[in-house]
């Protein structure tokens, strides 16, 4: 078993390492793999049995039904085949997650011919296949989750592209690998105690923090925009992407420092800081973050953030 | 790698795969014991109640049933192999399966056992019907696969249908290559056990009343094709077993063994053709008088019968000569002498009595059978199918008494009556005459043909064939009997009686649908290695047969695989339009001074316009819109799509 396994790891390496990682991947005659499955050899034992018998009992009919299960045997070669022949696979880029939750890779099955794509299986795990239809000039999302991913670059495992429609005799299979990477940030924990010590500034704003998420407006999305302040409900009725906006705190300002949460745990104090950070953009006000190798200026927005949350989150 | 399997639960699943086992059962119902067929169906039943009242079966109970069947099995035909067991067995561990099937391998094993299953019913049926219901069959199981293998289930049945009616379709061609091209084996791998069923056919004794009863029958026994000159239909005799053995009620076979060419008088040969035979499950093959060189094959016996190792079971055919024995100055055997002079010691005594005062009163041999067949023609000897039954005495009874009879009475009473004289006699049994089907260009021998007649041996002209039945006069011969006779053209000599047969449309067609039976048996039914020989020996072929046929067969395989390959990936290739058009679009984009990220999908890109290039928006939203439309949207039926693709092309066009 431990020689199997090993061989089995080995051989997953030596296609990894074959993988092109690209966004677009367009399946052709060189990166897919066909093999018969355990019925198709069974419907080749039944197919000598029917020969051996048709040949004992001089049963011509017995032959013809014997032959045209072989001919439908070799044809399905094609017909699987061109289950995955020219489909394309492209990858989105992720959205970062925070540690613990599940990562999504949205993968579109594109299908820019006229041939009927069936039961075409998607999935990082053979048991967890999610079969999908695309139909001629049609193209089918699917949602590839990961769980328990941990802080930093979580890389995209490879995937596996399966198809044994029509008769279930052959197996046609693709592995592939998205580009991306998905940036995971630590697990925001509330800290014990108020990380005051790196505040600097005044705090005459302070008194209004409950109201600081009083709704403000309504703006179209931009990039960049909090995905947890999109009106969803809106989007579903196709209205567009809108953004609520919340009254913006001015004067208000918060620096976060290593110094602070030194004393902790590693991960938790990057926990700490992340909470702290994603508090501090809800309520809108200025912020900063001072890191041992890195250090980031008094500002606000969507991208500060993120790149707040990135350093934490490569730290 | 594990294949992906879907649940067998889902909707309709397990009702088709019970309508699949009943469709592939049903030819096998007629054959198999009443019991089994029962419990079959009872199986089927069982499955449709579990599953549509959601019941589970004990498994203990399940068990105890199967163990039952086994031993009714064994009980029933005491023994668990051979044919017929075999069948039996199968069916009821076929139905078992579908029982307990919960799984999709469990699924898969019933479907690809049908394959298994449907072949078996070819063992008691090869009729073109039975071919047209192999497609039938055929198309179920396959479709079932689909569906057992696609999301869509048994809801997309009409889609997945066609999937499978077009692979079998594309199977056919290769299949035919491979039937005629694969190179076959002369014989069966390994003795079969015989069946339990007799064939239909004459026996291999003769007494009063075997050939009678078969002349009711008018299944075909074989079908001849000739080549070159056709003799007529009152001169086709067709010979196929000697009876030389006789014990005053039944005849046998006598002593015979195979023999060799050199043992034979010399002859020449007469007529050319080629036989069919239906299967008979007898060893014994017919053919034109006289016997000669045996087909391929089989033996020639001494007493000019063909024999086969083997039981015919399926289609057989094989091409013989008819000829001519040359007997001047050949003698019968001591041997052969006495055992066609063989009588019982007793029994029969006033025929005995009446032959030899015949015989002292004739002037030779001939004149002796002339004088008998006179009798038969002259007196009152009738030709009927229902004649008195004699107990015992049979040719006294007979010769001298009822004076009616078939022709196994007239042939039985000429022999005993020309042994009691000293002359050397035998029976011959076959069949006679035959109907000519002018649209296969062959005749069709039934087996209401069947028919005896005598052989006589007389000094310098050897075995003569005389046929006593044939001297009865015609206005005592049973009408309908005669009707039937008449087929065989003035086999009653009496010329008058002949009429013709009404040509009428109905009769034109059974010979139209009898041609295409006899193409579909002799061509396709009976093709086998020794068809494959001639049709390689007329292309020049005769030696190192099985590597060109390897030759042929591959070099077709590849050729039609190929261009059947591309045919079929034909659709998987032809890049659509749709995507040229789109491309089209972000071309013009660029050329306006847009920068598109790659990874930037048609979604994106419409919200990079509006939020950055108003203007542009304005004229680039429709066709992206309809691009996204046509791409994202896949519950649309097909030809809704095609509407769609038509505006955005438009649209982009106006641009």
């Amino acid at each position: 078993m431990g020689l199997i396994q090993r061989i089995h790891e080995k051989f997953y390496r030596w296609v990894d390492a074959r993988l092109a990682a690209q966004p677009e991947i367009q399946l052709r005659q060189k990166n897919i793999y066909i093999l018969p499955t355990r019925y198709g050899w069974l419907m080749l034992g039944i197919i000598v049995l029917i020969l051996i018998a048709a040949t004992n009992y001089q049963n011509n009919m017995g032959f013809m039904a014997g032959f045209v299960l072989l001919a439908i045997g070799a044809l399905s070669i094609f017909y699987t085949y061109r289950n995955l022949r020219q489909l394309k696979i492209r990858t989105l880029k992720p959205e970062p997650v925070f540690a613990g939750e599940q990562a999504t890779l949205a993968i579109e099955l594109v299908n820019q011919t006229e041939q009927y794509r069936a039961s075409v299986g998607l999935g990082g795990n053979k048991k967890q296949l999610k079969l999908l239809d695309v139909h001629p000039n049609g193209i089918q999302t699917h949602q590839e989750i990961f769980v328990g991913v941990k802080r930093g670059w979580f890389s995209l495992p490879r995937i596996l592209i399966t198809s044994v429609f029509p008769f279930g005799i052959f197996q046609v299979w693709s592995w592939f690998r998205s580009p991306y990477q998905v940036l995971v940030y630590p697990k925001p924990i509330e800290p014990p105690l108020p990380l005051s010590d790196g505040a600097v500034g005044d705090k005459d704003g302070s008194q209004s923090i409950k109201g600081s998420e009083d709704f403000y407006g309504v703006k179209e999305y931009q990039i960049g925009d909090p995905l947890k302040q999109v009106m969803w409900k809106a989007y579903a009725r196709e209205r567009g992407m809108l953004v609520k906006e919340f009254e913006e705190k001015v004067g208000e300002q918060q620096l976060f420092s290593w110094q602070a949460v030194a004393h902790y745990e590693k991960e938790l104090a990057l926990s700490y800081l992340c909470y702290e950070l994603i508090q501090a953009d809800r309520k809108g006000i200025d912020f900063g973050l001072q890191l041992p190798n890195q250090s980031f200026e008094l500002s606000k927005g969507n991208k500060h953030l993120h790149d707040c949350l990135q350093a934490l989150a490569l730290f | 790698m594990q294949a992906p399997e879907l649940n067998i639960q889902r909707e309709g699943i397990i009702p088709m795969l019970i309508a699949i086992q009943a469709i592939v059962l049903f030819p096998l119902w007629f054959e198999i014991p009443v019991w089994i067929t029962g419990i079959t169906l009872l199986l089927l039943a069982t499955k449709w109640l579990t599953y549509k009242f959601e019941v589970k079966l004990p498994s203990w109970l399940v068990l105890i049933f199967v163990f039952s069947a086994l031993a009714g099995v064994f009980l029933y035909f005491r023994t668990i192999s051979g044919r017929d067991a075999g069948v039996g067995l199968i069916c009821l561990m076929y139905g078992f399966k579908l029982l307990e099937s919960k799984s999709y391998r469990d699924a898969a094993l019933t479907l690809f056992i049908s394959f298994f299953i449907m072949v078996m019913a070819f063992l008691f049926n090869q009729s073109i019907a039975m071919g047209l219901y192999l497609l039938v069959a055929m198309t179920a199981i396959l479709s079932g696969l689909v569906a057992l293998n696609s999301i869509q289930g048994v809801k997309g049945i009409k889609h997945l249908g066609r999937i499978s009616g077009v692979a079998l379709l594309q199977a056919l061609p290769i299949m035919l290559v491979l039937f005629f091209l694969f190179p076959r084996l002369p014989g069966p791998l390994w003795a079969m056990p015989d069946s339990s069923q007799g064939g239909t056919g004459i026996s291999d004794s003769m007494s009063p009343g075997d050939i009678g009863s078969l002349t009711t029958f008018d299944d075909p026994a074989f079908r001849v094709k000739f080549e070159g000159e056709i003799p007529s239909a009152s001169d086709m005799y067709w010979r196929g077993m000697v009876f030389s053995n006789y014990d005053g009620l039944t005849w046998r076979e006598g002593a015979r063994s195979p023999t060799r060419t050199a043992n034979i008088p010399s002859y020449e040969p007469l007529y050319s053709y080629r036989v069919q035979m239906e299967p008979n499950k007898s060893r014994w093959l017919f053919g034109l008088e006289q016997l000669a060189e045996s087909p391929k094959g089989t033996f020639l016996f001494n007493d000019f019968t063909w024999r086969r190792p083997q039981k015919i079971t399926s289609q057989f055919s094989y091409a013989a000569e008819a000829v001519r024995y040359e007997y001047q100055g050949v003698a019968l055997s001591e041997f052969h002498r006495r055992v066609n002079l063989q009588l019982p010691a007793t029994g029969n005594a006033e025929t005995r009595q009446w032959s030899q005062e015949l015989y002292n009163q004739s002037g030779s041999t001939n004149d002796f059978i002339q004088r008998i067949l006179n009798i038969i023609n002259q007196q009152e000897f009738r030709y009927t199918l229902t004649p008195e039954v004699l107990e015992d005495e049979v040719v006294d009874g007979f010769w001298l008494g009822t004076r009616e009879g078939f022709c196994e009475h007239y042939a039985g009473a000429f022999v005993f009556i020309m042994r009691a004289a000293g002359i050397p006699a035998r029976v011959v049994t076959g069949y006679q005459g035959g109907e000519y089907n002018p649209y296969g260009d062959f005749y069709l021998i039934r087996q209401s043909d069947a028919h005896a007649w005598t052989e006589v041996w007389i000094d310098n002209q050897g075995w003569v064939r005389i046929d006593p039945t044939a001297a009865i006069h015609p206005t005592r011969v049973e009408a309908d009997l005669r009707n039937r006779a008449n087929r065989r053209d003035d086999w009653f000599s009496d010329k008058t009686i002949g009429f013709d047969l009404p040509q009428d449309f109905l009769q034109k067609l059974r010979m139209r649908w009898d041609a295409v039976k006899s193409f579909w048996d002799d061509s396709l039914m009976s093709y086998g290695q020794e068809q494959q020989n001639d049709w390689l020996s007329k292309l020049g072929i005769r030696s190192n047969q099985w590597r060109y046929l390897g030759y042929a067969l591959v070099a077709t395989l590849l050729l039609s695989g190929l261009t059947l390959g591309f045919w079929l990936l034909r659709k998987s290739s032809r890049r659509d339009q749709i995507e040229k058009y789109y491309e089209l679009i972000k071309a013009k984009l660029v050329k306006f001074g847009v920068e598109i990220p790659d990874h930037f999908g048609p979604m994106a890109l419409l919200e990079l316009l509006s939020a950055e290039h108003t203007e542009l928006h304005k004229k680039f939203a429709t066709p992206i819109k309809y691009y996204i439309k046509i791409r994202y949207q896949t519950e649309s039926t097909h030809s809704a799509d095609n509407e769609w693709i038509k505006r955005f092309k438009a649209q982009v066009k106006k641009l």
